[in-house]
Protein backbone atom coordinates (compact mmCIF):
# COMPACT_ATOMS: atom_id res chain seq x y z
CA UNK A 1 0.00 0.00 0.00
CA UNK A 2 1.37 3.37 -1.22
CA UNK A 3 -0.21 6.85 -0.32
CA UNK A 4 -0.25 9.00 -3.80
CA UNK A 5 -0.34 12.56 -4.10
CA UNK A 6 -1.83 14.52 -7.26
CA UNK A 7 -0.53 17.66 -7.31
CA UNK A 8 -2.31 18.85 -10.23
CA UNK A 9 -5.75 18.76 -8.00
CA UNK A 10 -3.91 19.46 -4.51
CA UNK A 11 -4.08 22.77 -3.60
CA UNK A 12 -1.74 23.10 -0.13
CA UNK A 13 -4.73 23.27 2.51
CA UNK A 14 -2.68 21.65 4.63
CA UNK A 15 -4.86 19.00 6.29
CA UNK A 16 -2.51 16.21 5.49
CA UNK A 17 0.52 17.16 6.83
CA UNK A 18 -1.07 18.99 10.02
CA UNK A 19 -2.55 16.14 10.72
CA UNK A 20 -0.62 13.62 10.49
CA UNK A 21 2.80 14.45 10.88
CA UNK A 22 3.89 10.62 10.76
CA UNK A 23 2.69 10.08 6.81
CA UNK A 24 3.66 13.43 5.43
CA UNK A 25 5.70 16.67 5.57
CA UNK A 26 5.03 20.14 3.75
CA UNK A 27 7.97 20.96 0.99
CA UNK A 28 9.78 23.95 0.59
CA UNK A 29 6.12 24.46 -2.07
CA UNK A 30 3.54 23.92 0.35
CA UNK A 31 2.36 20.44 -0.35
CA UNK A 32 2.88 17.19 1.01
CA UNK A 33 5.46 15.41 1.01
CA UNK A 34 5.13 11.43 1.89
CA UNK A 35 7.46 10.48 4.32
CA UNK A 36 6.15 7.15 5.48
CA UNK A 37 5.32 4.21 3.18
CA UNK A 38 5.50 0.94 4.93
CA UNK A 39 2.20 1.57 6.58
CA UNK A 40 0.86 -0.95 9.28
CA UNK A 41 -2.50 -1.47 10.63
CA UNK A 42 -2.33 1.81 12.30
CA UNK A 43 -0.73 4.09 9.77
CA UNK A 44 -2.98 2.98 7.16
CA UNK A 45 -5.83 3.48 9.32
CA UNK A 46 -4.33 7.33 9.34
CA UNK A 47 -3.78 7.09 5.56
CA UNK A 48 -7.46 6.53 4.72
CA UNK A 49 -8.41 9.45 7.17
CA UNK A 50 -6.11 11.68 5.24
CA UNK A 51 -7.58 10.71 2.43
CA UNK A 52 -10.95 10.84 3.22
CA UNK A 53 -10.27 14.45 4.83
CA UNK A 54 -8.32 16.22 1.66
CA UNK A 55 -10.64 18.72 0.35
CA UNK A 56 -9.34 18.38 -3.02
CA UNK A 57 -9.63 14.50 -3.70
CA UNK A 58 -5.69 14.81 -4.40
CA UNK A 59 -4.61 12.00 -2.18
CA UNK A 60 -5.13 8.06 -3.01
CA UNK A 61 -3.96 4.72 -2.05
CA UNK A 62 -2.71 2.52 -4.01
CA UNK A 63 -2.15 -1.14 -3.66
CA UNK B 1 13.43 31.56 7.87
CA UNK B 2 14.89 35.25 6.84
CA UNK B 3 18.53 35.52 7.01
CA UNK B 4 19.19 38.98 6.07
CA UNK B 5 21.62 41.43 7.56
CA UNK B 6 20.12 43.53 10.24
CA UNK B 7 20.63 47.46 10.52
CA UNK B 8 21.51 48.81 14.25
CA UNK B 9 18.83 51.10 14.82
CA UNK B 10 17.58 52.99 17.75
CA UNK B 11 16.67 51.08 21.31
CA UNK B 12 12.56 50.63 21.77
CA UNK B 13 11.75 51.60 25.16
CA UNK B 14 9.43 48.11 26.07
CA UNK B 15 6.96 50.53 27.50
CA UNK B 16 5.79 51.77 24.77
CA UNK B 17 3.55 48.03 24.10
CA UNK B 18 1.31 49.24 27.24
CA UNK B 19 0.83 53.03 26.15
CA UNK B 20 -2.21 53.97 24.09
CA UNK B 21 -0.52 55.63 21.32
CA UNK B 22 0.77 51.92 20.25
CA UNK B 23 -2.58 50.40 21.03
CA UNK B 24 -3.65 53.05 18.41
CA UNK B 25 -0.83 52.99 15.85
CA UNK B 26 1.38 50.40 16.28
CA UNK B 27 2.89 50.42 12.73
CA UNK B 28 5.68 52.69 13.58
CA UNK B 29 6.97 50.34 16.23
CA UNK B 30 6.16 47.28 13.73
CA UNK B 31 8.70 48.95 11.40
CA UNK B 32 11.37 49.28 13.93
CA UNK B 33 11.03 45.86 15.14
CA UNK B 34 11.41 44.41 11.43
CA UNK B 35 14.19 46.68 10.36
CA UNK B 36 16.28 46.48 13.46
CA UNK B 37 15.05 44.13 16.27
CA UNK B 38 14.07 41.22 13.77
CA UNK B 39 14.30 39.46 17.20
CA UNK B 40 13.41 41.51 19.92
CA UNK B 41 14.14 40.58 23.86
CA UNK B 42 11.60 42.49 25.68
CA UNK B 43 13.24 42.58 28.97
CA UNK B 44 10.27 44.96 30.76
CA UNK B 45 7.60 41.82 29.91
CA UNK B 46 10.43 39.13 29.73
CA UNK B 47 9.16 37.83 26.15
CA UNK B 48 10.58 37.33 22.80
CA UNK B 49 8.97 39.07 19.94
CA UNK B 50 9.24 38.30 16.12
CA UNK B 51 7.53 40.71 13.28
CA UNK B 52 9.26 39.77 10.06
CA UNK B 53 6.58 38.05 7.72
CA UNK B 54 8.78 34.56 7.11
CA UNK B 55 9.71 34.79 10.45
CA UNK B 56 6.20 34.71 11.76
CA UNK B 57 5.25 32.52 9.31
CA UNK B 58 8.20 30.17 10.10
CA UNK B 59 7.05 29.87 13.72
CA UNK B 60 3.75 29.57 13.27
CA UNK B 61 5.04 25.92 11.20
CA UNK B 62 7.35 25.00 13.36
CA UNK B 63 6.27 22.91 15.49
CA UNK B 64 9.28 21.29 17.14
CA UNK B 65 10.44 24.66 18.41
CA UNK B 66 7.42 26.12 19.62
CA UNK B 67 4.00 25.47 21.35
CA UNK B 68 1.19 27.43 22.46
CA UNK B 69 0.23 24.86 25.62
CA UNK B 70 1.11 26.72 28.77
CA UNK B 71 0.24 23.25 30.50
CA UNK B 72 1.42 20.11 29.71
CA UNK B 73 -1.19 17.49 28.16
CA UNK B 74 -0.14 14.93 30.25
CA UNK B 75 0.26 16.69 33.42
CA UNK B 76 -1.44 17.73 36.81
CA UNK B 77 -3.74 20.89 35.00
CA UNK B 78 -7.22 20.30 34.81
CA UNK B 79 -7.76 21.47 31.55
CA UNK B 80 -10.47 24.09 31.38
CA UNK B 81 -10.93 25.15 35.25
CA UNK B 82 -8.95 28.22 34.58
CA UNK B 83 -10.29 29.24 31.13
CA UNK B 84 -14.00 31.47 31.29
CA UNK B 85 -14.77 29.51 28.31
CA UNK B 86 -14.18 26.10 30.50
CA UNK B 87 -12.84 22.79 28.51
CA UNK B 88 -11.46 24.43 25.06
CA UNK B 89 -9.16 23.83 22.22
CA UNK B 90 -7.46 26.77 22.98
CA UNK B 91 -5.55 25.97 25.71
CA UNK B 92 -3.69 23.02 23.80
CA UNK B 93 -1.18 23.44 21.99
CA UNK B 94 0.67 20.58 19.77
CA UNK B 95 -0.89 18.28 21.41
CA UNK B 96 -2.83 14.28 20.10
CA UNK B 97 -5.52 15.91 22.13
CA UNK B 98 -5.45 18.96 20.41
CA UNK B 99 -5.79 17.05 16.92
CA UNK B 100 -8.93 15.27 18.30
CA UNK B 101 -10.79 17.98 19.68
CA UNK B 102 -10.24 19.95 16.37
CA UNK B 103 -10.52 17.03 13.76
CA UNK B 104 -14.10 16.28 15.20
CA UNK B 105 -15.79 19.72 14.51
CA UNK B 106 -13.44 21.06 11.82
CA UNK B 107 -15.47 19.39 9.30
CA UNK B 108 -18.64 21.40 10.20
CA UNK B 109 -17.18 24.57 8.99
CA UNK B 110 -16.24 24.34 5.23
CA UNK B 111 -17.03 22.39 2.45
CA UNK B 112 -20.67 21.18 1.67
CA UNK B 113 -21.62 21.81 5.33
CA UNK B 114 -20.75 25.15 5.84
CA UNK B 115 -22.62 25.35 2.03
CA UNK B 116 -26.00 24.20 4.20
CA UNK B 117 -26.02 27.44 6.14
CA UNK B 118 -25.12 30.15 3.78
CA UNK B 119 -29.14 30.87 2.24
CA UNK B 120 -29.75 31.40 6.32
CA UNK B 121 -26.65 33.77 6.46
CA UNK B 122 -28.35 35.60 3.78
CA UNK B 123 -31.59 35.53 5.29
CA UNK B 124 -30.38 36.54 8.35
CA UNK B 125 -27.92 39.60 6.71
CA UNK B 126 -31.19 40.74 4.74
CA UNK B 127 -33.23 41.05 8.55
CA UNK B 128 -30.31 43.17 10.53
CA UNK B 129 -30.36 45.13 7.59
CA UNK B 130 -34.49 45.70 7.54
CA UNK B 131 -34.33 47.17 11.01
CA UNK B 132 -32.08 50.30 10.00
CA UNK B 133 -32.69 50.60 6.53
CA UNK B 134 -35.53 53.40 6.15
CA UNK B 135 -33.47 55.15 9.03
CA UNK B 136 -31.02 56.58 6.91
CA UNK B 137 -28.81 56.15 9.00
CA UNK B 138 -26.69 52.82 10.74
CA UNK B 139 -24.10 52.76 13.34
CA UNK B 140 -22.46 49.73 12.33
CA UNK B 141 -21.06 48.16 14.99
CA UNK B 142 -23.86 47.69 17.24
CA UNK B 143 -26.90 47.77 14.75
CA UNK B 144 -25.11 45.99 12.17
CA UNK B 145 -21.80 43.79 12.85
CA UNK B 146 -22.71 42.78 16.30
CA UNK B 147 -26.01 41.74 15.19
CA UNK B 148 -25.02 38.94 12.50
CA UNK B 149 -22.74 36.71 13.27
CA UNK B 150 -24.50 36.12 16.47
CA UNK B 151 -27.55 35.38 15.12
CA UNK B 152 -26.03 33.25 12.38
CA UNK B 153 -24.50 31.19 15.34
CA UNK B 154 -27.65 30.74 16.80
CA UNK B 155 -29.14 29.64 14.56
CA UNK B 156 -26.40 27.20 13.36
CA UNK B 157 -26.65 25.67 16.61
CA UNK B 158 -30.51 25.17 16.02
CA UNK B 159 -31.64 27.06 19.23
CA UNK B 160 -34.52 28.24 19.04
CA UNK B 161 -35.10 31.88 17.74
CA UNK B 162 -37.10 33.58 19.87
CA UNK B 163 -34.35 33.10 22.34
CA UNK B 164 -31.71 34.68 20.43
CA UNK B 165 -31.80 37.89 22.02
CA UNK B 166 -31.00 36.22 25.08
CA UNK B 167 -28.11 34.34 23.42
CA UNK B 168 -26.59 38.28 22.24
CA UNK B 169 -26.71 39.04 25.81
CA UNK B 170 -24.97 36.05 27.01
CA UNK B 171 -22.57 36.69 23.89
CA UNK B 172 -21.73 40.20 25.45
CA UNK B 173 -21.22 39.24 28.95
CA UNK B 174 -18.75 36.24 27.59
CA UNK B 175 -16.52 38.41 25.69
CA UNK B 176 -16.35 41.25 28.92
CA UNK B 177 -15.08 38.63 30.27
CA UNK B 178 -12.60 38.31 28.73
CA UNK B 179 -11.27 41.43 29.62
CA UNK B 180 -9.33 41.88 33.31
CA UNK B 181 -10.49 42.16 36.26
CA UNK B 182 -12.77 40.36 38.92
CA UNK B 183 -15.49 42.17 37.89
CA UNK B 184 -15.14 41.24 34.30
CA UNK B 185 -14.76 37.97 35.09
CA UNK B 186 -17.45 37.47 37.25
CA UNK B 187 -19.93 38.72 34.29
CA UNK B 188 -18.61 36.28 32.10
CA UNK B 189 -18.37 33.47 34.67
CA UNK B 190 -22.33 33.92 35.28
CA UNK B 191 -23.21 34.43 31.34
CA UNK B 192 -21.33 31.23 30.99
CA UNK B 193 -23.07 29.62 33.29
CA UNK B 194 -26.60 30.39 32.57
CA UNK B 195 -25.78 29.28 28.94
CA UNK B 196 -24.92 26.91 30.04
CA UNK B 197 -27.82 25.73 32.15
CA UNK B 198 -29.61 26.41 29.08
CA UNK B 199 -27.66 24.33 26.55
CA UNK B 200 -27.18 21.04 29.12
CA UNK B 201 -30.70 19.56 28.17
CA UNK B 202 -30.30 20.67 24.27
CA UNK B 203 -26.70 18.68 24.50
CA UNK B 204 -28.40 15.58 26.00
CA UNK B 205 -31.58 15.52 23.72
CA UNK B 206 -29.77 15.85 20.61
CA UNK B 207 -27.03 13.63 21.32
CA UNK B 208 -29.61 10.91 21.33
CA UNK B 209 -32.13 12.67 18.47
CA UNK B 210 -29.81 14.44 16.15
CA UNK B 211 -30.99 16.74 13.60
CA UNK B 212 -29.35 18.51 10.95
CA UNK B 213 -28.47 21.78 13.38
CA UNK B 214 -24.49 22.17 14.18
CA UNK B 215 -25.21 21.28 17.83
CA UNK B 216 -26.58 18.01 16.71
CA UNK B 217 -23.27 17.40 14.39
CA UNK B 218 -21.20 18.50 17.65
CA UNK B 219 -22.63 16.22 19.65
CA UNK B 220 -22.46 13.55 17.52
CA UNK B 221 -19.38 13.69 15.39
CA UNK B 222 -16.61 11.18 15.69
CA UNK B 223 -13.47 11.09 14.98
CA UNK B 224 -11.56 7.53 14.92
CA UNK B 225 -14.52 6.68 17.20
CA UNK B 226 -14.38 9.37 19.85
CA UNK B 227 -16.72 12.21 20.28
CA UNK B 228 -16.85 15.65 22.49
CA UNK B 229 -18.07 14.87 26.05
CA UNK B 230 -20.91 16.82 27.18
CA UNK B 231 -18.36 19.59 28.71
CA UNK B 232 -16.41 19.94 25.51
CA UNK B 233 -19.62 20.88 23.81
CA UNK B 234 -20.51 22.99 25.90
CA UNK B 235 -16.19 24.61 25.97
CA UNK B 236 -17.02 24.51 22.20
CA UNK B 237 -19.93 26.71 22.26
CA UNK B 238 -18.55 29.01 24.86
CA UNK B 239 -15.36 29.69 22.35
CA UNK B 240 -17.43 29.58 19.00
CA UNK B 241 -18.95 32.70 20.26
CA UNK B 242 -15.71 34.60 21.14
CA UNK B 243 -13.41 32.54 18.28
CA UNK B 244 -16.55 32.77 15.83
CA UNK B 245 -19.24 35.75 16.59
CA UNK B 246 -16.75 38.79 18.30
CA UNK B 247 -13.95 37.80 15.71
CA UNK B 248 -16.51 38.05 12.64
CA UNK B 249 -18.24 41.12 14.12
CA UNK B 250 -15.04 42.71 14.21
CA UNK B 251 -13.81 42.00 10.95
CA UNK B 252 -17.14 43.48 9.40
CA UNK B 253 -16.70 46.63 11.18
CA UNK B 254 -13.18 46.86 9.75
CA UNK B 255 -13.66 46.55 6.33
CA UNK B 256 -15.89 49.53 6.43
CA UNK B 257 -13.92 50.89 8.21
CA UNK B 258 -11.42 51.01 5.64
CA UNK B 259 -13.61 51.59 3.04
CA UNK B 260 -15.17 54.63 4.87
CA UNK B 261 -12.08 56.18 5.35
CA UNK B 262 -9.29 54.86 4.22
CA UNK B 263 -9.89 54.64 0.96
CA UNK B 264 -13.03 56.04 0.55
CA UNK B 265 -11.95 55.93 -3.46
CA UNK B 266 -12.52 52.12 -4.01
CA UNK B 267 -15.83 52.55 -2.00
CA UNK B 268 -17.83 52.98 -5.38
CA UNK B 269 -15.96 49.62 -6.58
CA UNK B 270 -17.36 47.60 -3.67
CA UNK B 271 -20.51 49.09 -3.95
CA UNK B 272 -21.03 48.06 -7.42
CA UNK B 273 -19.36 44.53 -7.41
CA UNK B 274 -20.66 42.08 -4.63
CA UNK B 275 -17.67 39.83 -5.59
CA UNK B 276 -15.24 42.34 -4.62
CA UNK B 277 -15.86 42.07 -0.98
CA UNK B 278 -13.60 38.57 -0.50
CA UNK B 279 -10.92 40.90 -1.61
CA UNK B 280 -11.78 43.77 0.72
CA UNK B 281 -12.11 40.81 3.45
CA UNK B 282 -8.69 39.72 2.21
CA UNK B 283 -7.11 43.35 2.42
CA UNK B 284 -8.23 43.71 5.69
CA UNK B 285 -6.89 41.02 7.27
CA UNK B 286 -3.63 41.52 5.83
CA UNK B 287 -3.79 45.91 6.35
CA UNK B 288 -4.97 45.57 10.16
CA UNK B 289 -6.63 42.29 11.10
CA UNK B 290 -8.70 41.86 13.86
CA UNK B 291 -5.67 39.90 16.20
CA UNK B 292 -2.40 40.77 15.61
CA UNK B 293 -0.56 38.63 18.13
CA UNK B 294 -0.74 35.54 19.03
CA UNK B 295 1.87 33.59 21.87
CA UNK B 296 3.97 30.93 21.94
CA UNK B 297 6.37 29.32 24.13
CA UNK B 298 10.32 27.36 23.01
CA UNK B 299 10.44 24.44 23.44
CA UNK B 300 14.17 24.43 22.36
CA UNK B 301 16.55 27.27 21.74
CA UNK B 302 16.00 28.84 18.47
CA UNK B 303 19.07 30.76 17.07
CA UNK B 304 18.00 33.53 14.45
CA UNK B 305 20.07 36.85 13.49
CA UNK B 306 23.03 35.94 15.39
CA UNK B 307 21.16 36.16 18.53
CA UNK B 308 19.61 33.16 20.54
CA UNK B 309 15.71 32.57 22.12
CA UNK B 310 16.10 30.29 25.23
CA UNK B 311 14.33 27.56 25.68
CA UNK B 312 10.72 27.97 27.55
CA UNK B 313 10.40 31.77 26.86
CA UNK B 314 7.47 32.98 25.81
CA UNK B 315 7.19 34.82 21.94
CA UNK B 316 4.79 36.88 20.64
CA UNK B 317 4.38 36.17 16.69
CA UNK B 318 3.64 39.49 15.72
CA UNK B 319 1.26 38.76 12.28
CA UNK B 320 -0.09 42.32 12.19
CA UNK B 321 3.35 43.31 12.06
CA UNK B 322 3.98 40.43 9.22
CA UNK B 323 1.58 41.63 7.22
CA UNK B 324 3.37 45.39 6.72
CA UNK B 325 6.46 43.64 6.16
CA UNK B 326 8.04 45.26 2.54
CA UNK B 327 9.91 41.47 2.34
CA UNK B 328 6.72 40.24 1.40
CA UNK B 329 3.98 42.72 -0.32
CA UNK B 330 4.65 46.31 -2.02
CA UNK B 331 3.83 49.31 -0.65
CA UNK B 332 2.56 47.53 2.65
CA UNK B 333 0.81 50.53 4.32
CA UNK B 334 -1.31 51.21 1.37
CA UNK B 335 -4.47 49.72 1.81
CA UNK B 336 -5.63 48.41 -1.41
CA UNK B 337 -8.77 45.94 -2.21
CA UNK B 338 -7.03 45.30 -5.80
CA UNK B 339 -3.69 44.82 -4.93
CA UNK B 340 -2.02 42.39 -6.97
CA UNK B 341 0.23 40.53 -4.55
CA UNK B 342 -1.88 39.25 -2.45
CA UNK B 343 -3.87 35.90 -2.64
CA UNK B 344 -6.79 36.98 -2.43
CA UNK B 345 -8.97 33.58 -2.41
CA UNK B 346 -9.95 31.71 0.35
CA UNK B 347 -6.60 30.93 2.71
CA UNK B 348 -5.58 27.91 3.58
CA UNK B 349 -3.59 25.98 6.93
CA UNK B 350 0.02 25.79 4.87
CA UNK B 351 -0.03 29.68 4.22
CA UNK B 352 1.06 28.60 0.44
CA UNK B 353 -0.78 29.47 -2.78
CA UNK B 354 -0.68 27.93 -6.22
CA UNK B 355 -0.71 31.81 -7.85
CA UNK B 356 2.62 32.31 -6.26
CA UNK B 357 1.44 35.47 -4.01
CA UNK B 358 1.61 35.79 -0.90
CA UNK B 359 -1.36 35.32 2.20
CA UNK B 360 -1.95 37.16 4.78
CA UNK B 361 -1.22 35.89 8.39
CA UNK B 362 -4.42 37.04 9.87
CA UNK B 363 -6.04 33.68 10.50
CA UNK B 364 -2.51 32.16 11.80
CA UNK B 365 -0.94 29.37 10.26
CA UNK B 366 -0.20 25.59 10.36
CA UNK B 367 -1.25 23.79 13.74
CA UNK B 368 -3.72 26.18 15.12
CA UNK B 369 -4.76 27.80 11.69
CA UNK B 370 -8.60 29.57 12.56
CA UNK B 371 -10.88 26.78 12.52
CA UNK B 372 -13.82 29.05 10.98
CA UNK B 373 -11.52 30.52 8.25
CA UNK B 374 -14.45 29.46 5.41
CA UNK B 375 -17.02 30.72 7.72
CA UNK B 376 -15.70 33.93 8.80
CA UNK B 377 -14.88 35.19 5.02
CA UNK B 378 -18.09 33.73 3.53
CA UNK B 379 -20.28 35.27 6.46
CA UNK B 380 -18.07 38.72 6.27
CA UNK B 381 -18.63 39.34 2.33
CA UNK B 382 -22.26 38.35 2.30
CA UNK B 383 -23.34 40.31 5.50
CA UNK B 384 -21.36 42.87 4.03
CA UNK B 385 -22.29 42.71 0.17
CA UNK B 386 -26.13 42.31 1.31
CA UNK B 387 -25.46 45.75 3.17
CA UNK B 388 -23.73 47.63 0.02
CA UNK B 389 -26.63 46.87 -2.29
CA UNK B 390 -29.37 48.50 -0.02
CA UNK B 391 -27.74 51.74 0.78
CA UNK B 392 -27.86 54.72 -1.24
CA UNK B 393 -24.92 56.90 -1.87
CA UNK B 394 -23.21 55.55 1.83
CA UNK B 395 -21.00 58.00 3.59
CA UNK B 396 -19.40 58.64 7.24
CA UNK B 397 -21.54 61.04 9.26
CA UNK B 398 -18.19 62.77 11.03
CA UNK B 399 -15.68 63.42 8.21
CA UNK B 400 -13.15 62.88 11.05
CA UNK B 401 -12.59 59.70 12.99
CA UNK B 402 -10.68 58.66 16.24
CA UNK B 403 -9.80 55.68 14.71
CA UNK B 404 -9.47 51.74 15.38
CA UNK B 405 -7.41 50.45 18.14
CA UNK B 406 -6.80 47.64 20.21
CA UNK B 407 -7.32 46.73 23.58
CA UNK B 408 -4.23 45.92 25.43
CA UNK B 409 -2.13 43.20 24.10
CA UNK B 410 -2.72 41.31 27.32
CA UNK B 411 -6.39 41.11 27.16
CA UNK B 412 -6.47 39.15 24.52
CA UNK B 413 -8.55 41.95 22.79
CA UNK B 414 -9.73 42.22 19.12
CA UNK B 415 -8.93 45.63 17.12
CA UNK B 416 -11.86 47.91 16.18
CA UNK B 417 -13.41 51.35 15.94
CA UNK B 418 -15.44 51.64 18.73
CA UNK B 419 -18.35 53.57 17.11
CA UNK B 420 -19.13 53.76 13.47
CA UNK B 421 -21.59 55.71 11.88
CA UNK B 422 -22.47 55.40 7.88
CA UNK B 423 -25.69 57.61 6.30
CA UNK B 424 -27.14 57.32 3.11
CA UNK B 425 -30.37 58.06 1.20
CA UNK B 426 -33.43 56.58 1.70
C1 LIG C 1 -12.42 37.21 10.83
C2 LIG C 1 -12.70 36.43 11.81
C3 LIG C 1 -11.66 35.57 12.51
C4 LIG C 1 -10.36 35.87 12.83
C5 LIG C 1 -9.62 37.18 12.60
C6 LIG C 1 -9.81 34.69 13.47
C7 LIG C 1 -8.49 34.59 13.89
C8 LIG C 1 -7.91 33.43 14.37
C9 LIG C 1 -6.50 33.24 14.63
C10 LIG C 1 -5.41 34.29 14.40
C11 LIG C 1 -6.32 31.97 15.09
C12 LIG C 1 -4.98 31.31 15.41
C13 LIG C 1 -4.75 31.02 16.86
C14 LIG C 1 -3.34 30.51 17.10
O1 LIG C 1 -2.50 30.54 16.21
O2 LIG C 1 -3.07 30.09 18.23
C15 LIG C 1 -7.64 31.36 15.15
C16 LIG C 1 -7.91 30.10 15.63
C17 LIG C 1 -9.19 29.59 15.79
N1 LIG C 1 -10.35 30.12 15.26
FE1 LIG C 1 -10.55 31.87 14.31
N2 LIG C 1 -10.77 33.73 13.54
C18 LIG C 1 -11.93 34.22 12.97
C19 LIG C 1 -13.13 33.56 12.82
C20 LIG C 1 -13.43 32.33 13.37
C21 LIG C 1 -14.72 31.65 13.26
C22 LIG C 1 -15.92 32.15 12.48
C23 LIG C 1 -14.61 30.51 13.99
C24 LIG C 1 -15.72 29.52 14.19
C25 LIG C 1 -15.76 28.34 13.74
C26 LIG C 1 -13.25 30.44 14.52
C27 LIG C 1 -12.75 29.43 15.32
C28 LIG C 1 -11.40 29.29 15.65
C29 LIG C 1 -10.89 28.18 16.45
C30 LIG C 1 -11.70 27.04 17.06
C31 LIG C 1 -9.49 28.36 16.53
C32 LIG C 1 -8.49 27.48 17.26
C33 LIG C 1 -7.90 26.50 16.31
C34 LIG C 1 -6.83 25.63 16.92
O3 LIG C 1 -6.33 25.94 17.98
O4 LIG C 1 -6.50 24.60 16.30
N3 LIG C 1 -12.57 31.56 14.12
N4 LIG C 1 -8.59 32.26 14.68
S1 LIG D 1 -5.04 17.56 2.25
FE1 LIG D 1 -5.19 17.35 0.02
S2 LIG D 1 -5.27 19.46 -0.77
FE2 LIG D 1 -4.58 19.54 1.34
S3 LIG D 1 -2.33 19.56 1.17
FE3 LIG D 1 -2.95 17.44 1.49
S4 LIG D 1 -3.17 16.63 -0.57
FE4 LIG D 1 -3.13 18.84 -0.79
Amino acid sequence: MKVLVDKEKCFMSGECYYNHPELFRMDDDGYPEVIENRLDQDLLRHAEEAVQVCPAGALKLEK
Amino acid sequence: MSEETVELGPEIDPRIFDSKEFQKDPFPIYKQLRDHHPIYHDRFHNRWILSRYWDVDGAFQDNGSYDRAMYKADGPYDFGSRHVFGPNILEYGNSDEHRRLRNIVAGQFVGQKLQDFIPMIHQISEEVIDRFIDSGEVEIISQFASQVPIRVISNMLGLPREDEDTFVTWYQDLIAGLGFGGEHLMRGLNARNEMWDYIDPLIKKRSVDPGEDLLSRICTAEIAGSRMSSDEVKGFVALLLAAGGDTTEKAIANMWYHLMYTRPDQMELALSNPDIWENVFAEMMRFDPVVHAQFRYTTREIPLYNDVIPERAGVILYLGAGNRDERAFKNPDTFDILRDDLHMGRENRSGRYKDGKNGHLGFGIGQHFCMGYAMARQESAIACSKLAARVKKPRPKNMVHPGISSPSIDSGGFRSPEELIMEFDK
